[in-house]
């Protein structure tokens, strides 16, 4: 909401820097976002007393002035008539920056006809204040030199602040003024006002206001004027409204807006001729009526919007816009003043709804004063008779519930203290309800009883009252106190460590960490081909229908990600994301589970600049951080096999099994997910479950010891079907559980036209050690030959 | 005996033009043998000393001990020179690059969450986490939202067709473990939340809170300001002071903004603070009576605090990164840079 100072202090003496009225009201909570000064004329224009006057040397247009500007005597060539000694003008210093049009023009110290002049005295003209070109603009005598003359000519500041939801009643000048009083230590003063008495309901009103339906609508209150003359407003009503960004129409128009500023109570004013029967009923709209708003918008309305009708139509959406027919024009002669209480929760639902909104509407759906509807339509007329004349013809037609009950909140005062830690006495708390305008009761040593006035409906209970304490006494009263660790569960009962130091291996494995948005577009979602998209949740108010799906997968995001980054030419990536994911169907995934992705591609080594070097990742790259995060994490029960999965090229895909569960796939991501791609070199991605990987350690972590006795090795080759897997023989191996064999590595694999078509060599280096004693050769020999035995005979490949 | 003297001579000038034919280790090896080896020739000519009259032995001997430093001489520096030939032929260009250790890198996002779990894990928190997918009953009612409070519009929370919705706060989880367990309470919940904001420069499609609960007996408003204020030392630093300002959030009273003491001029005042010398960085309060009832803890008995930091507004921060967007784009040339 914006503030501005003149405004402000007809309701209260502020007697403190603008920085520090904005200091103050931050602290106490009505956050200022924004101060503008508005200036009248340029910045340096100070007021300036001429001393003396004497011709110019050698020009006779001319005089030279000695000038006091508020802090020394200045010289001034100026060539105005009546730049006589002892008269008080406006002095632009030098550096006074004037605007002219589009481009701007700075004052400078200048030489005029071989005189030194610094500064400039203006007329009314030069200041853009009126057309008087004649001469000097002449200040009032009792203008002290030095001072801005913006101040003099009682230039504004307009503060801007934001509200918060709770506290309607600072959206007016005088709902702000009360708090600032309670923060300067002084009262805020309502305006006079005065009207005269009417005592009865003319006749030709007797049917002025109907409620149709008290619940939406609890107080409406009217008024009537007649025989007004609409004009334009005065100069003060359209300064003080333009000040805060309002646009002044007429009179009435501005009264009105006025009133809303100052009191926070919306009005509508009717051109009262313009309503069929000359009256207004309050009721819900029938289904299907239309009603053509002041915006021109024309809105088709519901029973669930509350609307003022008269005898025959709606001619105003209650509490949000006035209708095209019946708001005041330069015709109006005899108007009612609406002065109401509308239920805040329909007024916003329709504002919503509709997709209007007004000053009004954003109060009333906070809620208003329900004792303000009177004395601001009091304010009205008293300013509609003043600047637009007429008469009163009724006394405040009020249609009414009862007024509701204030709330009533006992206060401990111990308690209050111990909620903010603090420890005020009782009479100072009681003190700071008392400066804000709240009721105490029953006060003693132990506590009191406040009630809440009706325009502070967001105080209900202590809590509420412990906030106004702290926020008036201040929180920077808050003392800082000793922070003390105190542990009320254990560390391993902690959610998140577990991710964090799965993502710290990650890392460890030289992967870069990504994070991608959680909604995806269908394409992006499917591109994980798992999954269609009725697995795929679904938002029902996305942004946009391109953003509709919660990713049911990371792979199609960082797919995204390869993409964007191999068209930056970011060409070399390893990239992996730990993140939640959403699944639709209970018989694929729970809804939410948490799942890694990481994808490769590039150079092995991108800085190896001996270009045989250079080799591609490929999906053994892939495969092996697996291997090494496995192994780090002691995950023992592990298993590549051989998959397909559409996700991947077929032949290049593996499935990982975890403890005898699938944990997940890796491959070479199918080339038609990557088509348009801008690289040639070969893609990889692997998804897994992070809890399989979790949940795959397994036994605690033991020191093994080790041998310190040497090893032998001895190779082992053969040929052999192109099938055969390499774990097939090393399962082989294992099986045979050879004594003293340590390890068993392949070192060569290879397949040549010279062993078959079919056919492929693999070589072997076999270790051989003992825990306690340096083995033999006829040790090792007996365990070798039972090998390359085995080899050909079981496993019937050919020994070379 | 001149033919002594001149095969001398002779000796030192054959060394000379056979250095210069051939200067390589092996040819400075083979001159020494042949001239200054035990069967060379400088100690055969050695042997005609005693031929040479005695007036002259003094002479033949000086030209003697010249020729033969002179050879060697010749050959030290032929060898010299042949040694730097050989160490340039096996030294290195040390200034080529080496070959990278792969060396991952932590997202941004990830380190904010990191340093402030770790952080308040110190101040004896540990964390607790929720679903994403929420009802409204834990997103707002068990929050003390009122009912036609703006934030449960359709506009600014995203809904599934069952009425469930993407939580718009970490706060549900507040609510998730007070019903779970007994009081004290002391967790942090970093996770994600999702509104229903258009993105631009400082608002994304989802974001991360970190929030933090405490209930116990006597919690209080000066806990809350230290436990702010010592994690703003923590994390941003000795010289960053708190402030701390009134706010509204219907599920805290009193409730509280606070802000840190500008992080770029200190407090003086620049464009990052929008010269008001503090940045606001995030919410908290101690916690309403009316959430402690939901969740049946006697509000009498017990009180706390609770707050919330917006993750990527405290990286942008740290980092200087002026676009959120940056954050979720995964360039690879910003994300070697953490």
């Amino acid at each position: 909401m914006k503030i501005s100072k003149n405004f402000l202090t007809q309701y209260v003496d502020i007697d403190c820097s603008l920085e520090q009225l904005c200091d103050k009201l931050t602290c106490a909570g009505i956050e200022v976002e924004e101060v503008e000064s508005t200036e009248v004329v340029p910045k340096g224009i100070v007021v300036a007393k001429i001393l003396e006057r004497n011709p110019h040397p050698n020009a006779d247009a001319l005089s030279v002035c000695k000038v006091f500007n508020g802090t020394e005597e200045v010289q001034i060539v100026c060539g105005a008539p009546n730049c006589d000694a002892g008269k008080l003008v406006p002095l632009a210093a030098v550096g006074t920056v004037f605007k002219d049009g589009d481009g701007e023009f700075v004052i400078k110290k200048a030489k005029l006809r071989g005189v030194e002049s610094f500064g400039m005295m203006c007329s009314g003209k030069e200041l853009g204040l009126n057309d008087d070109h004649s001469g000097l603009m002449e200040l009032p005598a009792d203008s002290v030199p030095g001072t801005p003359l913006n101040d003099l000519l009682g230039a504004d500041s307009c503060i801007t602040v934001e509200v918060t939801p709770n506290r309607a009643d600072w959206l007016s000048h005088y709902g702000i003024a009360r708090d600032v009083a309670c923060l300067l230590d002084t009262q805020a003063k309502l305006p006079e006002i005065t009207i005269p008495e009417v005592k009865d309901v003319p006749e030709r009103y007797k049917n002025l206001v109907t409620v149709m339906d008290n619940e939406l609508c609890p107080r409406y209150t009217g008024r009537v004027i007649e025989n007004v003359k609409v004009g334009p407003s005065p100069k003060w009503l359209q300064d003080k409204l333009t000040a805060i960004g309002l646009r002044p129409i007429n009179n009435i128009v501005d009264i009105s807006n006025y009133v809303l500023m100052e009191l926070g109570q919306p009005l509508h004013v009717f051109d009262l001729d313009k309503l069929t029967e000359k009256r207004v009923v309050i009721r819900r709209a029938n289904d299907g009526e239309k009603l053509e708003l002041l915006d021109g918008k024309v809105v088709e309305l519901k029973n669930r919007h509350l609307v003022i009708a008269d005898a025959e139509k709606p001619v105003v959406l209650a509490g949000i816009m006035g209708g095209e027919e019946s708001g005041v024009t330069e015709k109006t002669v005899n108007c009612l003043i609406e002065s109401a209480v509308f239920f805040s929760s329909n007024i916003r639902s329709s504002s919503r709804e509709l997709g209007v909104s007004s000053d009004s509407s954003y109060r009333y759906e906070r809620g208003v004063d329900f004792d303000m509807a009177e004395l601001a339509s009091r304010r009205c007329a008293q300013l509609i008779l003043e600047l637009a004349g007429g008469e009163l013809v009724t006394p405040l037609v009020d249609v009414s519930v009862p007024r509701p009950a204030e709330k009533v909140i006992p206060c401990r005062f111990e308690r209050i203290n111990k909620l903010l830690g603090i420890s005020l006495s009782g009479a100072e708390i009681s003190a700071i309800f008392r400066k804000l305008q709240l009721k105490v009761s029953d006060e003693t040593a132990e506590g009191c009883v406040v009630t809440a006035p009706l325009f502070r409906l967001d105080l209900t209970n202590e809590a509420d009252l412990a906030e106004e304490v702290a926020r008036i006494n201040g929180l920077a009263a808050i003392p800082l106190i000793p922070v003390t660790s105190k542990s009320v569960a254990p560390l391993r009962k902690d959610a998140y460590l577990k991710y964090q130091i799965l993502r710290e291996d990650l890392i460890g494995l030289g992967l870069f960490e990504c994070y991608h948005y959680s909604t995806v577009s269908d394409k992006t979602a499917l591109s994980d081909r798992r999954f269609k998209i009725e697995d795929v949740m679904i938002l029902d108010n996305p942004l946009s229908l391109d953003l509709r799906c919660l990713r049911p997968s990371l792979f199609g995001e960082m797919l995204n990600t390869l993409e964007r980054n191999i068209a930056r030419r970011n060409l070399n990536l390893r990239l992996f994301e730990q993140g939640r994911v959403f699944c639709a169907n209970p018989k694929m995934f729970p809804e939410e589970r948490v799942e890694m992705c990481i994808m490769m591609t590039g150079s092995r080594h991108p800085e190896l600049f001996s270009a045989e070097l250079a080799q591609d990742i490929d999906f053994y790259d892939l495969k092996g951080t697996l291997e090494a995060l496995f192994n780090k994490r002691r995950i023992v029960n592990y298993r590549f096999e051989a998959a397909e999965d559409a996700r991947f090229v077929s032949g290049v895909c593996a499935k990982v099994v975890i403890n005898g569960k699938c944990a997940g796939f890796l491959g070479e991501i199918a080339h038609d997910l990557t088509k348009g791609f801008k690289t040639t070199k070969k893609m990889y991605a692997a998804v897994l479950e992070v809890e399989a990987v979790l949940n795959g350690t397994q036994g605690k972590l033991l020191y093994k010891p080790f041998s310190m006795y040497p090893a032998t090795d001895r190779d082992v080759a053969f040929v052999c079907d192109k099938n055969l897997e390499y774990s097939a023989v090393i399962d082989f191996i294992r099986k045979l559980k050879l004594a003293h064999l340590e390890k068993v590595e392949l070192f060569d694999i290879f397949t040549d036209e010279k062993l078959g078509a079919d056919k492929k060599s693999m070589a072997f280096k076999l270790t051989f050690r003992h825990a306690e004693r340096t083995l033999t050769d006829d040790e090792i020999n007996k365990s070798y030959h039972a090998l390359r035995e085995s080899l050909a005979n079981k496993l019937n490949v050919e020994l070379r | 005996m001149s033919s002594l003297l001149e095969k001398l001579q002779q000796s030192v000038l054959d060394v000379q033009a056979k250095l210069q034919q051939d200067s390589s280790a092996k040819s400075i090896e083979e001159l020494r043998i042949q001239f200054l080896g035990r069967n060379g020739l400088l100690p055969a000519l050695s042997k005609e000393m005693g031929s040479v009259p005695p007036e002259e032995r003094k002479n033949v001997g000086i030209a003697f001990n010249i020729s033969r430093k002179a050879i060697e001489e010749m050959l030290q520096d032929a060898k010299d020179a042949a040694g730097a030939v050989e160490a340039k032929k096996n030294s290195i260009d040390v200034t080529l690059p080496g070959r990278l250790a792969n060396a991952g890198h932590k997202h941004p996002i990830s380190i904010m969450i990191d340093e402030c779990v770790n952080t308040f894990r110190r101040m004896g928190f540990i964390v607790a986490e929720g679903p994403e997918i929420e009802d409204v009953y834990h997103n707002f009612d068990a929050l003390n939202t009122p009912m036609d409070h703006p934030s449960r519009d359709r506009g600014d929370t995203f809904y599934f067709a069952d009425g469930r919705l993407l939580r718009s706060q970490t706060s549900p989880v507040q609510i998730r473990v007070m019903e779970s367990q007994e009081p004290p309470v002391r967790i942090v919940a970093p996770g994600r939340c999702f509104r229903r904001d258009t993105p631009d420069a400082t608002h994304g499609m989802n974001f991360h809170q970190i929030e933090g609960l405490y209930i116990d007996k006597d919690v209080s408003l000066a806990d809350l300001k230290s436990i702010l204020q010592n994690f703003a030392w923590e994390v941003f630093g000795e010289k960053i002071n708190i402030r701390l300002r009134p706010h509204f959030f219907p599920f805290t009273e009193p409730s509280v903004e606070y802000d840190f003491s500008c992080i770029m001029c200190g407090g003086k005042g620049c464009p990052v603070c929008k010269n008001s010398g503090y940045i606001e960085i995030a919410g908290a309060g101690m916690v309403d009576p009316n959430v402690l009832r939901n969740v049946g803890y006697d509000p009498e008995i017990w009180s706390g605090y609770a707050f919330g930091l917006g993750i990527e507004r405290l990286a942008m921060l740290r980092y200087r990164i002026g676009d959120i967007r940056y954050l979720y784009e995964n360039d690879v040339r910003f994300l070697q840079q953490f």
